[in-house]
């Protein structure tokens, strides 16, 4: 199935779920094309990288937009916005779940090998991905979503704000304390990472 | 950590975005389509039948209920011109009986006295 390329890239995400709504064939594979991915993508970095998670928030929030694609009203709220706001209430339940199972600690952070002469690139960019993941993992909840929105997903802060429902202050707020809980998160792993001292 | 540091992290991890699987887009796709409302079409409408003669005949007389009651009174009416019930013929005799004196009292007179007297 070739779902890569979007024929329809004029039309918005707004007009296309109400031509869904209205049975057009075409609506339901660009709007899987265009939004599936953007879900997965922000589900997997709210729920630490775990990819079977992350597919199941996905289906269950395309689902969502589905059944309520018949009342949507057009104009009223931006779909992605609307989709963000499900992925996140959608995280957040199965990682209060996942707290409730066990407590997630710096301590039970992936062991990080040494940065010996013969550590390829991939590997090492590997690590720093595992190191950002765990890091995000340690944030609390709000500051996650904000950091993972404005700096991984490239939102806006009004669009974040929208997505969060508060105030746009709040999530300049919400990303600076991010950024600064997580430099302090990883700041011990600095040199296993490969960043330099002093830098 | 500096920021430029966990900038560079951030942009790295927007480099690697997961992508779905196939797999995974294959049932969001299939979900919308089972879940898609469907448009109506011309096509996929059934064309009402046009009513025959009969049904036209009978919607006529009121559909079934005044069939019934124009055969009921079809076949009452039947019975009584060809078997005279005898209740109906002793009421008849009774008041038109042979031998029962009429008594005409004539209680205005006929135009016809007045024009012969002129």
């Amino acid at each position: 199935m070739d779902m890569a390329c979007d024929p329809d890239a004029d039309l918005t995400d707004d007009a296309l779920l109400v031509l869904y709504a209205n049975g057009d064939p075409m609506a339901v594979r660009v709007l899987t094309a265009r939004l599936t991915p953007r879900a997965l993508a922000y589900a997997a970095r709210m729920l630490g990288g775990d990819r079977a998670e992350a597919e199941d928030v996905t289906q269950e929030a395309m689902l969502r937009l589905w059944r309520i694609a018949p009342d949507w009203r057009q104009g009223e709220a931006k779909v992605s916005t609307w989709l963000y706001r499900v992925v996140t209430n959608l995280c957040t339940d199965r990682l209060r779940k996942r707290q409730s199972r066990k407590a997630v600690t710096l301590d039970e952070a992936p062991e990080i090998e040494d940065g010996h002469a013969g550590v390829e690139a991939g590997l090492m960019e590997r690590d720093r991905m595992a190191a950002l993941n765990h890091a995000l993992e340690t944030l609390p909840e709000r500051q996650r979503q904000a950091v993972v929105l404005r700096h991984i997903e490239g939102l806006t802060n009004p669009e974040i704000a929208d997505i969060m429902e508060i105030g746009v202050e709040a999530v300049e707020s919400l990303t600076a304390r991010g950024k600064r809980s997580l430099a302090a998160a990883l700041a011990g792993q600095k040199q296993e990472l490969g960043y330099e001292e002093g830098r | 950590m500096t920021d430029t540091d966990i900038d560079d992290l951030f942009a790295m991890a927007r480099d690697e975005t997961p992508k779905p699987s196939a797999a995974l887009m294959e049932r969001v796709l299939a979900d919308g389509q089972a879940l898609q409302p469907r448009a109506p079409s011309p096509l996929r409408a059934k064309i009402a039948p046009q009513p025959g003669f009969w049904s036209m005949l009978l919607s006529a007389i009121g559909g079934g209920g005044g069939l019934a009651g124009l055969t009921t009174a079809t076949l009452a009416g039947l019975w009584i011109g060809f078997f005279q019930p005898s209740s109906v013929s002793a009421m008849t005799d009774v008041i038109w009986s042979e031998g029962a004196a009429v008594d005409l009292v004539e209680l205005i007179p006929s135009y016809d006295d007045f024009l012969t007297e002129g």
